[in-house]
């Protein structure tokens, strides 16, 4: 079967740790209606992981998947999903997903894989070897203990300077809960190194020569390549400039398309001049430079190059050089990340001279990223550092740690912003060190509990971006209004869910964007403007409902949510349009399986939905409404007293939010009084089985206790 | 051969005598100061051709045109090795892309124990794509091979792969000094950069400029080879070489 399909490999990779076993699995003739990525890890740990299963036990699993369109041509593909049960997930462990770009997902797929499914827990540290046929679980016992770095060294010695390792640091190893695995120097999957590091899991290596098979015909299929190249616009897909420009209709300052010409690469030898035109598709990775986004314009003199997975031609992470560092710091003059993992050390402080975009701040995500992508520590998306900040500042952080470990700390350093301080706080963290050092790697839950401060006064302060479960925010209100809120809702984690908020931050004038609306959503009533927010309508739930299932779809098809949907574009002759059914395109010409984009969307719908069933089925509770879909109260207020509604605030209406969360279930056909889907749902997404399961144990709506 | 090189001089050997200004009744001596300068000087007169379809294929026009990668534009991204194969074979397999970067992707040429001349991401952030030089005469793979296999493109000059000559035999991969003949696994045959008649597809795909077609000249004497290789003559060849290179 999977022969004859293109873009799947057509095997799924099952190693046990426990008893060294090593297996197959014919990925279309078993997952094939869940396709990959997050659908393939959500199925296994329905099907596997029984509810009460805790992160570290040895019947926890994790799924690292990627999908038919990983490994191709396609741009912005190269994306793994890695589910299991979260230790950061409080207060009690659920299902979720980190996802790692990088070369991974294209070398597993070279290697013959779709996935790899782990699962025991070894006696002894150890490595996983993948070469094409050849998969072995080899010594590690020489790597435990050593950093992320150290250890790909070490394993590509052994395996070929081309294989791609996938690594934890000592965090991992530590069992810290904020912590991660990476592969390609700088890509990771938060919250599960620890997961991996309790198997005594220290890496996967994998070398593939094998290929992904384009079923359809090769010149329609680089048809279709160009084209969606012809409509990228920059990182997170933002379709127009941040600088005016001759050949642009508009700009948006807040744009991460920021290659203006005059800028340059400085730090490559010899430095590159942006130049040619805007739209040419051979200075595509020109457009967006991380480093400058985050750090201001000092960084393009640092910036070697732009980096980033298999195929993307967008390059979000930034190689950044920084010759003082060596000298001041002691560490490599050369760094690369983006966004949180490019802030990581910067994010700590609440000022650094020079100020967030200066040259401190420059210094201190150097240091950042030398150390946490290294000892494997994850920023859950910037909390453990708000989580820090609010704790010193408050004055609660003295009274939870004794005098002797407090003063070892040069709090004169951290209130200065001196990079330096990161030295101090960054090792702990990773090596469990000392009480502080303990507690912040537990991630917010743990650490709410284990200095028993109510949860309340995390979700009553905005600064903390604190949502729920132990985790932040990620794109809400801020973004998005109510279409951000329900989403944020919506999982056990910060919500890994960019599609609503790369069209809503493109940059198109608002009306350009409700005229897309319109033909995507039906109404342009769908979107408002950031700051500028209206009541809720059923067209935001709509859209609501569509973010997170193309979310779903692109983890487990490979592709990178952070760039996509593409539906808008730079081209003022598509009228700022881009292509809807792009996914459904390109699925269809690789597998050789024609599929529209409703077919496709209803099985990212199905990925979603068996999200839901496991969420429910691991809190034992069917009340999502009440007791997991929940928002902090920061939302509904503003400092300056502003009302909801008004223009310039991103003030939420609680009675506003309740109907949107009744409008959302609306049109997912869940049950509105729960949260919960229906047996009709699940039935309409082929998750009959599901369904029964839940029925069993009353957590269907409509089946009594 | 017959020592003196009277009428039975190949009649190439005779329009490069007097492309150089020899008389047409080359002495031994004359023919000898031209055989020293043979290779150089019928590159640059152009005037070398392919022998008859029955003669060992000795000298190959040179190609038309090049590609060069630079390593200060390259990001790494990988779409050249994609679009070299999907466009061209209709699968995604950079392990058979004829340009090469994803072997210097991690660590650069030097590999992962090149301490501090360590280049690609886990060094110093540059990215080198390797790309065929098109070699001038004495074109190694072509030379080694012993079906004839490889010859010039009729329009670009490209050294080409003939699949239907290609026994599989490798000894074109063992030849090139720089590493760049793949092998198709599936088809059985050695694949080589043909320059996609003329419309390079990485120079297409590439996101970053990195990659550009340009005319050909001579990179054989510059950047050492990456690799020992396996200088291959076969008998009848070599014995065709003593048309121009006679021993003094």
């Amino acid at each position: 079967m999977a022969k004859e399909k293109g873009g799947f490999a057509g095997k799924v990779l099952r190693v046990d740790l426990s008893t060294g076993k090593i297996s197959l699995e014919d990925t279309v003739a078993k997952y094939r209606e869940v396709l990959g990525g997050t659908g393939i890890g959500y199925k296994v740990l329905w099907e596997e992981v029984p509810a009460g299963t805790a992160p570290f036990d040895a019947g926890n699993k994790i799924v690292f998947a990627t999908g038919v369109l990983a490994g191709t041509g396609v741009p912005c593909n190269g994306r793994t999903a890695v589910t299991t049960l979260f230790p950061s997930c409080w207060p009690q462990p659920l299902v979720a997903s980190g996802h790692m770009g990088g070369h991974f997902a294209a070398k597993l797929k070279y290697a013959g894989y779709d996935a790899l499914i782990v699962e025991g827990k070894a006696d002894r540290p150890v490595w996983l070897f993948i070469r094409d046929g050849r998969v072995e679980i080899r010594d590690a016992r020489h790597l435990w203990g050593t950093g992320i770095r150290r250890a790909t060294l070490e394993i590509s010695q052994e395996m070929g300077p081309e294989s791609v390792v996938a690594a934890i640091g000592q965090a991992g190893e530590n069992r810290v809960p904020l912590s991660v695995v990476m592969n390609s120097v700088s890509h990771s999957a938060g919250g599960v190194g620890a997961v991996m590091g309790a198997k005594n899991l220290k890496a996967v290596a994998v070398q593939g020569s094998g290929s992904v098979r384009i079923a359809g015909d090769k010149s329609e299929w680089e048809r279709l390549v160009k084209f969606h190249l012809s409509i990228l616009g920059a990182n997170n897909q933002h379709v127009v400039p941040s600088f005016p420009h001759p050949q642009s209709e508009y700009y948006n300052p807040t744009s991460r398309w920021v290659g203006a010409p005059g800028k340059r690469w400085g730090a490559a030898e010899p430095p590159v001049e942006i130049n040619g035109g805007l739209f040419d598709l051979n200075r595509i990775s020109f457009r967006s430079n991380s480093g400058a986004f985050y750090l201001g314009d000092q960084a393009w003199r640092y910036t070697v190059r732009g980096n980033g997975c298999t195929g993307c031609p967008i390059r979000c992470h930034t190689i950044l050089k920084v010759p003082s560092v060596e000298a001041k710091y002691g560490i490599r003059e050369v760094a690369q990340n983006t966004c949180g993992g490019m802030v990581f050390g910067r994010s700590f402080f609440k000022q650094l001279p020079g100020g967030l975009m200066g040259p401190a701040a420059l210094e201190a995500c150097m240091v950042g990223m030398h150390m946490a992508d290294d000892l494997g520590l994850w920023c859950n998306y910037g909390q453990l550092q708000r989580d820090l900040i609010k704790l010193y500042y408050d004055g609660t952080l003295k009274t939870k740690i004794g005098s002797d470990e407090y003063a070892s700390f040069s709090w004169d350093k951290y209130e200065n912003g001196d990079p330096a301080f990161l030295f101090e706080i960054i090792p702990r963290i990773a090596m469990r060190q000392g009480e502080l050092g303990e507690a912040l790697g537990l991630g917010t839950g743990g650490l709410l509990d284990h200095w028993s401060i109510p949860e309340e006064t995390w979700t009553q302060d905005s600064a903390t971006a604190y949502w729920k479960l132990g985790h932040p925010k990620h794109h809400a209100n801020e973004d998005d209004g109510q279409c951000g809120v329900i989403i944020n809702t919506q999982y056990n984690r910060d919500a890994q869910c960019h599609s609503h908020a790369n069209f809503i931050r493109n940059g198109l004038p608002l009306a350009v964007q409700k005229k897309l609306a319109a033909e995507i959503w039906g109404s342009p009533e769908a979107v408002d403007g950031a700051g500028d927010y209206t009541p809720m309508n059923i067209h935001k739930a709509r859209r609501a409902r569509w973010s997170l299932v193309r979310k779903e779809l692109h983890d487990s098809l490979g592709l990178c949510n952070w760039m996509g949907p593409w539906v808008a574009s730079p081209l003022k002759e598509r009228g700022y349009s881009g292509d809807d059914s792009l996914e459904s395109r390109f699925y269809s010409l690789a597998t050789g399986e024609k599929m529209s984009r409703e077919d496709l969307d209803l099985i990212g719908e199905r990925i979603f939905v068996l999200h839901r069933a496991l969420t429910i089925r691991g809190m034992g509770s069917m009340e999502m409404r009440t007791r997991h879909d929940l928002t902090p109260q920061w939302i509904y207020q503003d400092l300056s007293g502003a009302q909801s509604f008004t223009k310039g605030t991103i003030r939420m209406d609680p009675l506003d939010i309740a109907r949107a969360m009744e409008l959302f279930y609306e049109v997912m056909g869940w049950d509105k009084a729960t949260g919960a889907p229906t047996a009709k749902a699940y039935a309409r997404l082929g998750l009959q089985s599901v369904a029964d399961g839940l029925a069993v144990k009353k957590l269907l709506p409509g089946v009594e206790g | 051969m017959k020592p003196d090189m009277g009428p039975e001089l190949p009649e190439m050997m005779l329009r490069a005598a007097k492309a150089a200004g020899l008389g047409a009744g080359l002495s031994r001596r004359e023919f000898l100061f031209l055989s020293a300068g043979a290779v150089t000087g019928l590159a640059a007169l152009n005037i070398g051709r392919v022998w008859g379809a029955d003669a060992p294929i000795i000298i190959i026009d040179n190609a038309k045109g090049l590609l060069l990668a630079d390593p200060s534009r390259c990001v790494g991204c990988l779409r050249c090795e994609l679009a070299c194969t999907e466009f061209n074979d209709g699968r995604a397999q950079p392990s058979l892309s004829r340009i090469k970067v994803g072997r210097n992707l991690n660590f650069g040429p030097e590999g992962p124990s090149g301490g501090v001349r360590v280049q690609g991401a886990w060094g110093s952030g540059r990215f080198i794509a390797d790309a065929c030089r098109q070699c001038p005469h004495p074109v190694p793979c072509a030379t080694a091979c012993p079906e004839n296999a490889i010859i010039a493109d009729p329009v670009t000059g490209a050294r080409i792969v003939d699949t239907f000559a290609c026994v599989g035999c490798r000894l074109c991969q063992r030849a090139c000094p720089w590493n760049m003949i793949n092998f198709d696994e599936q088809s059985q045959k050695a694949t080589k950069c043909f320059l996609c008649q003329g419309h390079p597809k990485c120079v297409e795909a590439c996101p970053s400029g990195a990659l550009r077609y340009v005319p050909w000249r001579d990179l054989t004497r510059e950047a050492a080879p990456g690799r020992a290789a396996l200088r291959v003559v076969s008998a009848e060849k070599a014995k065709e070489c003593l048309d121009c290179h006679l021993p003094r």
